[in-house]
């Protein structure tokens, strides 16, 4: 081979190589007080919200500079899976309660029992940031519930009053039937789901999902499998559409569209539905969970509440600054400015209200008080080590059992086993 | 002597450059398929737990009704998009190299399909299957639930991946058709073949090498089926459980239920199904396929 083709392929091999170095060299920063942070997160909606805090941040911190990166929901997961295997983790991320355990009783977490001071924040979130040995893997972020959505103009044109704090499960159903009749609209719209459906009726019975250290199902308990058979029983009603037309077109999209009159949402989603659809502020509103009649025990009050956690790797390279910077994400000064950017309620107690004027000052016309309220009676979002075995397919047996596959008193005793084997496979 | 290290040094330069293929090939291919293998008979999660169960997760496998069905969803897909799609890809490619006017744009628009992402096009069919208020039942006046009844939403499916892979299929069939040289048919011509003749007896023997690889290629993306189902059936849908395709399987237990090792099995005997379907090909490609140009 002729020697300046072979000299030129061994100057462009150096030069790859030193690229190669170069890439390698600029990741790792030393633990000094100097350093980029990398803080990811699933949500674009939010990814405001979480700059400002990084800019309040790094104004008090001038050698810090922290980058927010916000990915998709799926896209978020996998990514982080293949990081936390080739320990490579952002510095700073979110933690969803459906992926803590698998996270923490794999070491990955790094604890953060020491800059958490659990009485300052709510007692599910801090629950919620635990791992399977109790110890915090996370600084609580926020805290979510389940609302009623419900839209003004069909209730208007039925002629009957908005639901309000003593509306009952008989209230919601006759008032369905009602707005059906008068407007060939559907009433309530019971979507096959578990967090934002039967979950909430099956606590406001009095019943539950898994017993109290989630080391048992309980589907099969009386309480349990009434809401069930209630809940899956609302969707043989005309003014309910049924799973198929769900699966072609989803809830929201027809309670935007003034097809249906009510349906469960996370309060989570109502920034993005004030946004998307502009043109119905002030045509629809937010009301509290009605309560169940006749529970089997309690108050026949629920509604299920999950949240957030901002985490860093036990193993992280900047581990140090991570750990200062989410000193200051659980610090109030923090979760206030989270709370004044709309996207979700702070962990941080009484901080509700900075989400609640955010609305107010956006000029959306929302009664978020009830959401707030609600907050008296939440219900810990349903969680053990083995969710994710178990969640894909009592989900499908759900739909199973709206399709007639298999009937409710089979689908239940299924997803008791179902619950029952992933537990003791863990 | 002095031939000999000449010969060595060819050598080394010849291994020096097919080396970065050759290496990524062990490396993103080769060895994540042994893992895999390896994996499948373990019982490992997520962030390993490496324990070797034997062949317990294909016992479990094989003995899951929901399995079966999935790989019963796979082969039906096949059938449904492989033989008519590349059929019609084909009558496509034909009516392309016709002489007629604006051709680089009909070619253009056949080829879109390709460009646009997969879930882009199954956001969009999604709501042209509708079955209250798309596009389709009202159309054609019918009353279909195109994507919630179990026994039709393969069918949906199937109509939507055709679609999506017929402009590239029918490009590559194009240059084939391209590379016959004109005087064969105008040999035939002048002997007073008809059309169809000619595309029995020269167009098609001709394309059958272009023909072999597009369905190899087709038969192995329909085996893998997965974006589509996930965009166009996914969560919440009464006919998810009747419709799962392998890889979807495969999807739920890996990511979702954080199974490596059951659904490792999974992959390997979807490259099982694959490695017999491509082989049958190959042995019956002799009989059809026609090299001597």
């Amino acid at each position: 081979m002729n020697k300046w083709v072979k000299r030129g392929f061994a100057v462009s091999l150096a030069g790859v190589m030193a690229l190669g170095l170069a890439a390698c060299g600029s990741s790792s920063n030393g633990s000094s007080d100097k350093g980029h942070l990398v803080f990811q997160i699933w949500d674009q909606g939010q990814k405001a919200g979480m700059e400002a805090m990084a800019k309040a941040y790094m104004e008090k911190n001038p050698d810090v500079t922290i980058e927010v990166q916000a990915t998709g929901w799926d896209e978020y997961w996998t990514k982080l899976e293949a990081a936390a295997t080739s320990n490579s983790m952002p510095d700073i991320f979110w933690m969803h309660s459906n992926q803590i355990y698998k996270y923490a009783d794999n070491g990955i977490l790094a604890d953060c029992s020491e800059i958490v001071d659990e009485k300052n924040y709510s007692e599910i979130a801090v629950e919620n940031a635990k791992g399977s040995d109790g110890k915090i893997y996370g600084v609580p972020k926020d805290k979510d519930i389940i609302v009623l959505l419900y839209n003004k103009e069909l209730f208007d044109a039925a002629g009957i009053a908005y639901p309000d704090e003593n509306w009952t499960w008989d209230d919601m159903e006759s008032a369905s039937a009602e707005i059906y009749d008068k407007t060939g609209k559907y009433g309530y719209m019971a979507y096959s789901h578990d967090q934002l459906g039967y979950w909430n009726f099956v606590y406001q019975n009095g019943g539950r999902i898994l017993n109290e250290d989630g080391t048992e199902a309980a589907y099969t308990e009386p309480a349990t499998a009434d809401a069930i058979k209630h809940y899956v029983g609302i969707q043989d009603n005309d003014w309910c559409p049924t799973q198929e037309q769900f699966a072609n077109t989803g809830a929201s999209e027809m309670f935007f569209s003034g097809e249906g009159a009510m349906y469960l949402a996370g309060n989570y989603e109502l920034v993005n539905l004030c946004t998307t659809y502009t043109d119905m502020n002030g045509k629809w509103d937010v009301a509290m969970l009605p309560k169940c009649p006749d529970p089997a025990e309690g108050e026949g009050r629920a509604s299920i509440s999950n949240s957030v956690s901002y985490a860093t790797a036990a193993e992280g390279k900047n581990k140090e600054l991570a750990m200062k910077f989410l000193e200051f994400l659980a610090s109030e000064e923090g979760q206030k400015i989270q709370g004044e950017s709309g996207a979700a309620i702070p962990a941080y107690n009484g901080l509700e209200d900075t989400w609640v004027q955010t609305f107010a000052d956006q000029g959306y016309e929302l009664t978020l008080q009830n959401v707030v309220d609600m907050f008296d009676y939440s219900v810990k979002y349903v969680n053990n080590p083995s969710r994710s075995a178990w969640e894909p397919k009592v989900e499908q047996t759900m739909l199973d059992i709206y399709g007639g596959n298999v009937t409710v008193d089979e689908g239940i005793q299924k997803m008791q086993d179902i619950v029952t084997e992933a537990i003791a496979d863990n | 002597m002095k031939k000999k290290a000449r010969f060595d040094q060819d050598h080394k330069w010849g291994y020096l450059m097919v080396a970065p293929t050759i290496i990524g090939l062990l490396v993103l291919n080769v060895y994540p398929f042994i893992n895999t293998i390896v994996l499948s008979f373990s019982s490992t999660k997520v962030f390993g737990g490496y324990e070797f169960v034997g062949l317990k997760n294909y016992i479990k496998m094989f003995s899951d009704a929901e399995f079966w069905r999935a790989t019963w969803n796979t082969i039906l897909f096949c059938i449904l998009t492989v033989p008519l799609g590349v059929l019609l890809a084909l009558v496509i490619a034909i009516l392309l190299n016709a002489k007629i006017k604006g051709k680089t744009a009909f070619r253009a628009i056949f080829f879109l399909p390709m460009v646009v992402a997969p879930a882009a096009v199954a956001m969009v069919w999604k709501w042209m299957f509708n079955s209250e208020y798309g596009i389709i039942n009202t159309i054609f006046h019918l009353n279909v639930n195109w994507i919630t009844n179990p026994n039709i939403v393969i069918i949906t499916v199937a109509i939507v991946a055709i679609w999506s892979a017929l402009g590239y299929d029918a490009v590559l069939l194009l240059s084939g058709i391209q590379n016959i040289s004109k005087s064969y048919y105008e040999a035939a011509s002048l002997d007073g073949c008809t059309k169809l003749q000619q595309f029995r007896y020269i167009t098609l023997p001709m394309v059958s090498p272009t023909l072999f690889v597009v369905l190899i290629m087709r038969l192995m993306a329909s085996l893998k089926v997965y974006d589509l189902l996930y965009m166009m059936v996914g969560e919440g849908n009464p006919a998810l459980s009747k419709a799962q395709s392998l890889i979807y399987l495969f999807y739920r237990e890996s990511f979702i239920s954080g199974n490596r090792g059951y659904a490792s099995a999974i992959v390997i005997w979807t490259v099982l199904i694959i490695g017999v379907v491509t082989a049958i090909q190959f042995v019956g490609q002799k009989k059809w396929v026609n090299y001597e140009v």
